[in-house]
């Protein structure tokens, strides 16, 4: 990954095996292209690809250093970025705009501007007598459409329906001079004061819906008179006002009313509803708190240090973070190891020039390193005197995992093969686990160091019992790429949580008592590394491609809390400070960042929400001992 | 007399108007907006849907109880997008939420709201006074005069619709017991010359047998009165 920066000379990436400091650049200073970016106010335009551009540069000089990542990526930029029409705040705006501008023709305040105050608005049924309205020019067609499929069904009942046509017809000819639409109005309203007759019985539904309809058509000659009315300015004789009315009041329905129904059926319940339960139900549901209450994460990093040299490569293991509050990382050929508290960086081992450091893991003591070399060789130093205290040999490829357990030290291989060594004695190798047919690159022990998972390049997840090295007890072939991330949850002693390659993208969690499956996430990336939480029940991974970033998942509701974009190219490591709170991340754009993804609220006890008593304390104590 | 009084009562009907205008698209909107809520509100107090499908959202000073499960949201959508048109053309005389047993087709439940449109105030307050008081200060008269009517302020408002949710959550102990498995209709009462779109037919009143029913509170707007009434089926 060649640097962008023009201040160093431009390293090779070839040049693995020499000895300087890879570009020229001090290993685990701060980056310069690090930063407390949030608070630069750039525009998205600038790509900040060098240093010297100009405000990059002269934002260098008050904050250390500026990240590329921050300033394209940051979340907080991603806000004020966004067009805030989003906002529905705004969006209501625009609506209400709409409808102010956008008044139509108003016939109905015309309408009713026409009435009299004495005219009831809420029309009790039959409040008939109006005065003369203007004549709507568009008459409901529509609705005496709707009317004429059903007419055929009022008409069975003819002879009430025909007595009222003549006394319909009647009056009508003193009212209208034309009888074309009118006529065809009576028809209409003959028709549906039969039924209405009809619908005086109680109810029976079927005859309802006609009922209705018709009344419908009865309003529509009511609306005919009223044109008809304009013209020669009479009123509608009483005789007909008293009969419509009588017979609206006698179905109880109103003239000029229609009743509508949304035709569509409701949506389907998911389920029945016991309504006790409602009832006294808790003032905050659980699931509404979870999505309402999610934890806020900070998204930005709280430091971040330069790796040159990094070995982009997603076998091996290079980042190891101490119970001592130390972090050791291996850039080619040199261990490094980092102060957290002092921020004061040493290194602490240099491998021959044939051949490059595979593997780094802690002690649990946090006394000694391991690292694991190209050739197949383990080395073990004493971080305070910075002396090697033994090399030991057995595997004849890059040892590219290893995981403590107490003085035993598992070392896996290229070739598959995981050795157990006890570094106390001369004859250290104890154990030889087969299982996998390619490299192994997850190596990880139970805390209580009964159990040990491995992952290989096989696509295999191997689970042992400590007792029983001979065989694994489960062997998971669930996985469809490489499995390097294995975490160990701290709260449940059996859980385990596996996250495979890039054809993979899956994070599978494994009952490793039963062997059962019990979840899964597909995370839509490669899973580089997973760590749980000591003090959430969550759990977080990196990933590589396409977002090369941090997600912080529930368990064991498996949600997302949070997807932090956190590197330039993929995460390849990561490690979990003795706190729990701090994760380091390494990765491919050879930057060493800290996240405080876990941060801790004042008060706050590791496992919190476990609820496990024993465990916290078993767990605490660990810590302390390690 | 009347030839000096047209000029300033023309530009001032007007004015009227155009307040009354807006006056009536706003009371609208509060009074749609109160339907929304009042129809999730329903369904999540009469159990037509999971409690897990609400969300607690503040309005009205309250915590309101909101769909948030697509469909009905989407349906809820569609009902008040239709009802805001014909409120705003004042279409609408009673909105009716019907509950409706699954098991049996009998409706349970019937909550109905009816809108009352208070006459153009301006209108109004022309006609009767017209009579003796043209003589008196025609300006002050006339902006004096729609005040009483709509000095409600948007405060008032929400305190009345509050304290009618209030009174709506609070029933749930009154009302008889649902088994839950439950679905619900919207009805409106519609002037007949209202336009309507496809999705809406015309329909039964969906009275309940045998039913009691229970007046609620009302509130009003500047331009809508709406009084609630539930009613329900009476225990066997």
């Amino acid at each position: 990954m060649a640097t962008l920066s023009v201040a160093t000379p431009l390293k090779c990436r070839d040049s693995i095996f020499s000895t300087r400091f890879a570009g020229g650049r001090a290993p685990l200073t701060p980056s310069p292209k690090t930063p407390r970016a949030q608070v630069v106010p750039q525009d998205a335009g600038v790509q900040t690809e060098s240093i010297h551009h100009g405000n990059v540069n002269l934002m260098s000089r008050f904050s250390r250093s500026v990240s590329k990542t921050n300033v394209r990526d940051s979340p907080k930029s991603n806000i004020a970025g966004r067009p805030s029409r989003d906002s529905p705040r705004r969006l209501d705006l625009g609506i209400s705009d709409f409808t102010l501008t956008g008044t139509g023709s108003r016939p109905s305040t015309a309408s009713s501007a026409k009435n009299t105050p004495s005219r009831s608005r809420s029309g009790r049924a039959g409040s008939v007598h109006r005065t003369p309205k203007r004549p709507l020019s568009k008459v409901n067609y529509t609705a005496a459409d709707r009317f004429i499929p059903n007419r055929t069904a009022s008409e069975a009942i003819s002879t009430s329906g025909a007595a009222v046509k003549l006394d319909n017809t009647e009056q009508t000819p003193g009212r209208r001079p034309k009888s074309s639409a009118p006529s065809d109005g009576s028809a209409v309203l003959a028709a549906s004061a039969a039924s209405a007759f009809d619908f005086g019985r109680p109810h029976s539904s079927s005859h309802d819906a006609t009922a209705t309809l018709s009344f419908e058509g009865l309003s529509l000659s009511d609306r005919n008179e009223d044109d008809d009315e304009d013209a020669p300015k009479t009123k509608a004789s009483p005789n007909t006002v008293a009969y419509q009315q009588s017979v609206a009041e006698a179905c109880g329905v109103s003239i000029k009313q229609r009743i509508l129904a949304f035709k569509p059926a409701a949506p389907e319940s998911s389920r029945p509803i016991d309504l006790r339960s409602q009832y006294n139900r808790p003032l905050k549901p659980a699931a509404a708190s979870a999505s309402q209450f999610r934890r806020r994460v900070l998204t930005a990093p709280e430091r971040v240090l330069d790796a040159p040299g990094l070995v982009d490569d997603y076998y091996l293991n290079l980042l190891d973070w101490s119970s001592g509050n130390q972090v050791a990382i291996g850039l080619e050929r040199n261990v490094y190891v980092w102060s957290a508290e002092s921020g004061t960086v040493a290194s602490l081992l240099e491998c021959p020039a044939d051949t490059y450091i595979s593997s780094v893991k802690w002690s649990g003591d946090g006394a000694y390193v391991a690292a694991g070399l190209g050739t197949g060789e383990v080395q073990i130093w004493d971080v305070e005197d910075g002396t090697k205290l033994r090399s030991m040999y057995g595997h004849d490829t890059r040892v590219s995992v290893m995981g403590w357990n107490k003085h035993i030290l598992s070392t896996g291989a290229r070739s598959g093969l995981v050795y157990n060594h006890d570094v106390r004695i001369a004859q250290h190798k104890i154990a030889e686990l087969v299982s996998h047919t390619s490299e192994v690159c997850g190596l990880e022990w139970r805390a209580d160091g009964s159990q040990l998972a491995t992952g290989g390049n096989d696509n295999l997840v191997s689970i042992w019992d400590a007792r029983q090295l001979n065989a694994p007890k489960f062997q998971k072939t669930n996985h469809k790429a490489a499995i390097k991330a294995l975490a160990w949850c701290p709260w449940q002693s059996n859980l385990l949580a596996t996250g495979g390659g890039s054809h993979d993208r899956h994070i599978h969690f494994w009952n490793t008592t039963s062997g059962a499956r019990v979840n899964s996430i597909d995370t839509g990336s490669q899973v580089t590394s997973l760590r749980w939480s000591l003090a959430y029940k969550e759990l977080v991974s990196s990933s590589g491609f396409p977002d090369n970033s941090l997600s912080i998942w529930s368990y064991p509701t498996l949600v997302k809390n949070i997807e932090i974009p956190a590197h330039e190219s993929r995460v390849l490591h990561s490690a979990l400070s003795p706190d729990g709170q701090m994760l380091a991340t390494a990765a491919a754009d050879e930057s060493l960042k800290f996240w405080k993804v876990f941060e801790k609220k004042a008060g706050m006890a590791n496992l919190a929400g476990a609820g496990s008593a024993a465990s916290t304390k078993g767990l605490t104590k660990a810590t302390t001992i390690r | 007399m009347p030839s000096a009084m047209p000029p300033p009562s023309a530009s001032d009907k007007a004015d009227k108007s155009k307040t009354h205008k807006l006056a009536l698209k706003g009371s609208s909107k509060t009074v749609v907006e109160f339907f929304d809520y009042a129809c999730n509100t329903i369904l999540f107090q009469r159990g037509v849907y999971p409690p897990e499908d609400f969300t607690t959202v503040k309005k009205y000073g309250l915590n309101m109880m909101t769909s948030c499960d697509d469909q009905v949201k989407a349906y809820i959508k569609k009902i008040m997008s239709q009802l805001s048109r014909w409120m705003q053309k004042a279409k609408i005389s009673k909105l009716v939420i019907v509950v409706t047993s699954k098991e049996t087709g009998e409706h349970v439940e019937r909550w109905q709201f009816d809108v009352n449109v208070f006459q153009d105030p301006s209108k109004q307050t022309r006609s009767t006074t017209s009579g003796d008081k043209e003589n008196s200060t025609p300006p002050q008269q006339q902006q004096q005069q729609p005040s009483p009517v709509s000095a409600k302020s948007d405060d008032d408002v929400q305190k009345e619709i509050q304290a009618l949710f209030r009174q709506i959550t609070a029933s749930v102990t009154m009302l008889p017991m649902l088994d839950g498995n439950c679905t619900f209709n919207v009805l409106v009462y519609a002037d007949a010359d209202s336009e309507v779109p496809l999705e809406w037919g015309d329909s039964d009143a969906k009275e309940i047998r045998n039913a009691e029913s229970v007046k609620l509170r009302s509130f009003s707007t500047n331009s809508h009165r709406i009084d609630t009434v539930v009613s329900y089926r009476l225990a066997d």
